[in-house]
């Protein structure tokens, strides 16, 4: 080990025309060369690519460079790549520091690039401050359990479960119903090729329960999960099918003697089932269940069972605990039933359906025969009108388009036409006709050919002959540009395909997060589609958007594989970002404290009496929480000091600071927020100067106080959507808690409340944090630099004496190298 | 829609009904028939019906309580249909009078051991016609033959026995279904009330004593159902308890559950303790069979 002066280099990127077409490219790199310690500097066209990179690589080597900022894109997006880059060189990874230029720069500000120039000068500023006083850490590894975990087993979760178990892992299928196969086991063909649902599930259905290597957790429920990529522990409760799995051999004749039938939610409940029974015949498992809400308790089924014994009227929900490396989500959706829609009449007219209702109509083994008739009086409909994006494309209900009802709507148009022939009329009703995949657009012109009609236009209205049960559609031709009146005697709703009713609750389980439309949000739209924030959890299937079957199955596919990347490793690394007591400073070796331990969402650390706290390295997510919390200041979290926080407000706010606003944003969403306003080019004045911690339960008081201190114009603290958005669980709480006692007492000292700012923004909310910014402009610019300048001249004197311990103190200066 | 779940009522008839595209369950109670007793509320399995007093008008007799029927809950069993002594109730699946956990035999049949002799009866007598407090009877005779023939609707026929005490020849023999104890603790009873007697569905089976004003009971008459118990105001003014209910022969958890609500869990017991010693006696006869031989 060496201490020795920091030598910085500086990479400034180009990203094509993303950066150097609003930022001046030269000038922040004429800039970064001023700045402390910055021995070299350079500017690439696209430094995240190879020659980029190479440079990099070379300039450590020929300049001996200690540090490397590069100001680019967003550090969710290339950090882990230049850290690699950094390794390669024999320079240790966590030397090194992203400059966010890019989402937080020239693609939020484009119309201002001078601005934009100043305010991507700072960032790289604020950056060569952290550096230069970052330390060498040492990646933790930890062993990896090579098992996995599949939530949900409709046809994505029975892809991943399959190709897991191929590859050699033992894989859990959690499923929350009876049987797995998903919402494809209810429906009756497939297009384009109209094979049959069930006859092409089934078999990989009864795959999955022969695999020796899968293990099928069915009619039970998630309850917690914990622990980290390569080791997760998950609690599931199985729930009570009073039928003892082992015993039963699915021969149903307990079913037979049941007296009691009740509506079939596999059905859609259109059919019903006895209360011993199984959804459907393909199901897998193939163990009956009975349902104690319905059931009489005549105990015939007993009787049936006979000496099989498999019929267990006293059994309990069991709570099991499984140790897994990895999880795949694949919970799917649910189907939007328009009860609250008065346009349709659904639930009022009898022969208004919805699309998944009207599967199970045409469906042989439906509860008709496989015979299309109508619930008011059994007959055969001779018209029947499709009416697409029913709660779809509707920015009052759901703003996206669900993507498959165009598809599912042409094949019922060609099975009707197919079956009945002349007998039957068939119209569809369409906003636009979305048929973009291999062998789509010919599936189109087969329904035409067939003679169904297309009608472009939205239903505005539906309304039934009460002697009939006849409909009529008013809806406008769009290509005529007229009114028209449609009478259908069956009319077949093609609803949107919403996020599952416990998608919030699995959410908060697995502490991932979900995008507006409330599906669960991927890490990247576009190059990571399967990860999550989470190491080690995936998501596949609807569960992350509406997809049709064969893209399902691929993303079942995908899951596995991202999966496998780490399941077939013997350890894991995670980032050493960790918290570390010094127990020297630590008070709970003379009073009873333990404040740290208290506070840890993870209870990762141990405050025994008489003791230093301690922190459980593997078990510490690097929140920072127990930092900002403890009040001796015995805590520090690697690559996020203090001293390292500190360095960057007093950078960011070294030069009119009265007209800037200061803002601690957490890694996760609000980061991530304010990332997506970039990527989606929301425009707003350029005044914020970020600070990147990964949870607000970092931001410490004293960040606070030292941003007003050296003057800045407000402070802002972004965090993830109480109650449980938070990726450390409650450290957003935490710090609420703390800034819900800072703020009155700092409006006391006299400063005007505006200027400090909680404020929560999701990371999918890029839109909210680009009115944020330009809300706080405003109030910045109402009151003025003066007024601003005058509150922190009052507050000055207090804030040196509150802060007087921690500046005085010199940064230790020691570098080591690694 | 997928299923329709509808209540419809009417002075005369409640209907609740479950249809399903292919499929429709309806549950009707007819009103008419209905006394307001307290059977089917009382073994419902999903608590689907429930009894409820009617408001007292001044000056009029207190009417019998209404049953109502939670559309929701109910699953067309037919356990109310086969408890029911009046036959108020009626379950049909597909327009089909079935009762499931009958033909299941996960609930027993009521039996009404009537047997009439009318061979012998008197051309002109019709006086078991004319005591049937629920006109059940209808008795007609041929004037060529002289052959009398008498129609009961058994299933409506809560035997109370008042035609087999009125035949002047003794040509009806009834075996009731329930039997039980109902005792009036008149120290107990309201003054001037009579509630109860205004409720019974069996005419003498309660009568106002002429002596203190208050109601007395020949149990004679009575059929247990429990309608004057739910209408009493007055807490320990009446009781009642069924002991035995006369029914086909059926092995069920249901009915044992049934049973014991019904009854009591001794009586429950008892049938129960009953049951399995004709089990052992059948097994020993079994046993013992071929050593005869």
């Amino acid at each position: 080990m060496v201490d020795e002066q920091p030598r910085v280099g500086v990479f400034v990127c180009h990203c094509g025309l993303n950066i150097a077409g609003v930022i001046d490219v030269k000038a922040v790199i004429e800039y970064a060369r001023t700045l402390p310690d910055v021995v070299f500097t350079k500017d690439n066209r696209y430094t995240c690519a190879d020659p980029g990179q190479d440079e990099i690589r070379k300039a450590i080597k020929e300049h001996r460079l200690n540090r490397v900022v590069v100001a680019a894109c967003s550090p969710r997006m290339h950090e882990p790549t230049f850290r690699k880059t950094c390794a390669e060189a024999d320079l240790n990874p966590f030397f090194f520091e992203m400059a966010n230029i890019r989402e937080f720069s020239s693609w939020c500000h484009p119309n201002t690039p001078k601005e934009a120039t100043e305010k991507a000068k700072e960032i790289v500023r604020m950056a060569v401050a952290k550096a230069r006083l970052l330390q060498p850490l040492k990646e933790i590894e930890v062993p990896v359990t090579n098992k996995a975990l599949v939530i949900g087993g409709g046809i994505a979760g029975i892809n991943s479960a399959l190709d897991l178990a191929e590859m050699g892992f033992r894989v859990y299928l959690l499923e929350k119903t009876e049987s797995i196969g998903g919402h494809m086991a209810q429906l009756d063909k497939t297009f384009p090729t109209l094979d049959c649902s069930i006859c092409i599930e089934g078999p990989k259905m009864v795959d999955v329960g022969r695999h020796p290597n899968i293990d099928i957790i069915s009619y039970a429920d998630l309850v917690s999960v914990s622990g980290y990529v390569g080791n997760f522990k998950v609690k599931i409760r199985k729930n009570p099918r009073y039928v003892i799995h082992e015993d039963c051999t699915g021969c149903g004749e307990c079913k037979e003697v049941c007296p009691i039938e009740y509506p079939n939610e596999w059905d859609m409940n259109m059919g019903v089932r006895k209360a011993i029974s199984i959804p459907f015949e393909q199901a897998v498992p193939l163990v009956y269940t009975l349902n104690m809400d319905h059931c009489i308790e005549c105990y015939k089924c007993i009787d049936a069972c006979g000496a099989r014994q498999a019929i267990n009227f006293d059994q309990e929900p069991e709570e099991i605990e499984l140790d897994v490396g990895a999880i795949i989500v694949a919970t799917g959706f649910d189907i939007y039933l328009p009860y609250d829609d008065p346009l349709y009449g659904y639930g009022k007219y009898d022969n208004v359906i919805t699309a998944l209702e009207f599967e199970r109509l045409i469906l042989a083994a439906g509860p008709t025969g496989g015979k299309v008739i109508r619930a008011s009086d059994g007959e055969k409909p001779h018209t029947v009108a499709f009416i697409q994006c029913v709660g779809s494309r509707n920015l009052k209900k759901f703003e996206y388009c669900s993507g498959f009802c165009c598809m599912y709507a042409l094949k019922n148009a060609i099975l009707l036409k197919e079956k009945y022939k002349r007998d039957v009329e068939v119209y569809v009703l369409y906003m636009d006709m979305r048929t973009p995949f291999k062998g789509y657009e010919e599936f189109y012109k087969r329904a035409r050919d067939l003679g169904v009609t297309f009608i472009r236009g939205r239903a505005s209205h539906i309304i039934e002959d009460p002697d009939k049960n006849n409909l009529v559609i008013r809806a406008e031709d769009m290509t005529l540009g007229q009114p028209i009146e449609l009478p259908a005697e069956m009319v077949v709703l093609c609803t949107a395909a919403v996020p599952r009713s416990d998608a919030g609750e699995m959410a908060r389980i697995l502490n991932i997060s979900r995008g507006t439309d409330g599906f669960f949000m991927e890490s990247h739209p576009k190059l990571k589609p399967i990860d999550t924030p989470v190491d080690g959890v995936f998501v596949a299937g609807s569960c992350q958007a509406p997809k049709d079957i064969p893209y399902s199955v691929s993303q079942g596919s995908g899951a596995a594989a991202r999966a496998a990347t780490i399941l077939s490793k013997k350890k894991w690394k995670i980032e050493p970002i960790v918290a570390e007591v010094n127990a020297d400073l630590c008070k709970n070796t003379q009073a009873k404290c333990g404040i740290c331990a208290q506070r840890c969402p993870y209870g990762s650390i141990e405050a025994l009496e008489k003791q230093p706290a301690k922190v459980i390295t593997a078990m510490c997510h690097g929140c920072g929480t127990c930092v900002a919390e403890c009040p001796s200041d015995a805590i520090t979290q690697n690559h996020f000091t203090d001293e390292q926080i500190f360095a960057q407000i007093a950078s960011a706010l070294e030069e009119n600071p009265e007209g800037k606003i200061l803002g601690f944003l957490c890694n996760w969403c609000c980061y991530a927020g304010a990332d997506l306003a970039g990527t989606s080019r929301f425009e707003y004045p350029p005044l914020i100067r970020p600070v990147r911690v990964m949870c607000s339960g970092r931001v410490d008081k004293d960040f606070v106080l030292e941003a007003f201190r050296k003057g800045a114009g407000m402070v802002l603290i972004g965090a993830c959507h109480l109650p449980y958005d938070c990726h450390y669980i409650s450290g957003n709480a935490r710090m609420k808690a703390r800034m819900d006692v800072l703020a009155p007492m700092l409006e006391k000292l006299g400063l005007s409340p505006q200027r400090f700012k909680v404020e929560y923004v999701s990371a999918a909310e890029g839109l909210k944090f680009a009115e944020l910014m330009k809300e706080m402009a405003a109030q910045l610019q109402e009151l003025g630099p003066d007024k601003v300048k005058a509150e922190n001249a009052k507050l000055k004197p207090i804030l040196d004496r509150m802060l007087a311990k921690k500046t005085q103190k010199k940064p230790p200066q020691i570098i080591q190298k690694a | 829609m997928p299923m329709k779940i509808q209540k419809t009522g009417s002075d005369t008839q409640l209907v609740v009904e479950r249809i399903h595209h292919a499929k429709n369950y309806k549950l009707t109670l007819d009103c008419r028939l209905c006394v307001g007793c307290e059977l089917c509320s009382l073994i419902c399995p999903r608590e689907a019906i429930s009894v409820a007093k009617q408001p007292k008008k001044d000056g009029q007799k207190t009417q019998h309580p209404i049953i109502d029927v939670d559309e929701v809950k109910c699953h067309y069993c037919g356990i109310c249909t086969a408890i029911c002594p009046y036959g108020a109730l009626h379950v049909t699946i597909d327009g089909n009078n079935i009762a499931s956990v009958i033909e299941k035999e996960s609930f027993p049949q009521l039996i009404r051991e009537i047997t009439v002799d009318a061979t012998k009866c008197p051309t002109d007598c019709t006086e078991c016609e004319e005591i049937c407090p629920l006109d059940l009877i209808k008795v007609t005779s041929d004037p060529k033959t002289n052959k009398v023939t008498i129609e009961i609707k058994e299933e409506q026929c809560p035997t109370c026995r008042k035609c087999e005490i009125k035949c002047p020849e003794g040509l009806i023999r009834i075996r009731k279904i329930f039997t039980g104890k109902l005792t009036i603790r008149q120290e107990k009873c309201p003054t001037n009330c009579q509630d109860c007697l205004d409720v019974c569905p069996i005419t003498d089976t309660l009568y106002l004593s002429e002596k203190d004003g208050k109601v007395y009971v020949n149990e004679i008459f009575c059929t247990y159902c429990g309608a004057c118990k739910i209408v009493c105001p007055e807490e320990q003014a009446l009781e009642l308890s069924r002991s035995t209910i006369h029914h086909t022969p059926v092995r069920s958890g249901a009915w044992n559950k049934a049973l014991e609500k019904l009854t009591s869990t001794t009586e429950m017991t008892k049938e129960l303790r009953g049951k399995g010693r004709k089990k052992t006696m059948e097994a020993v006869k079994k046993r013992l069979e071929p050593r005869a031989k």
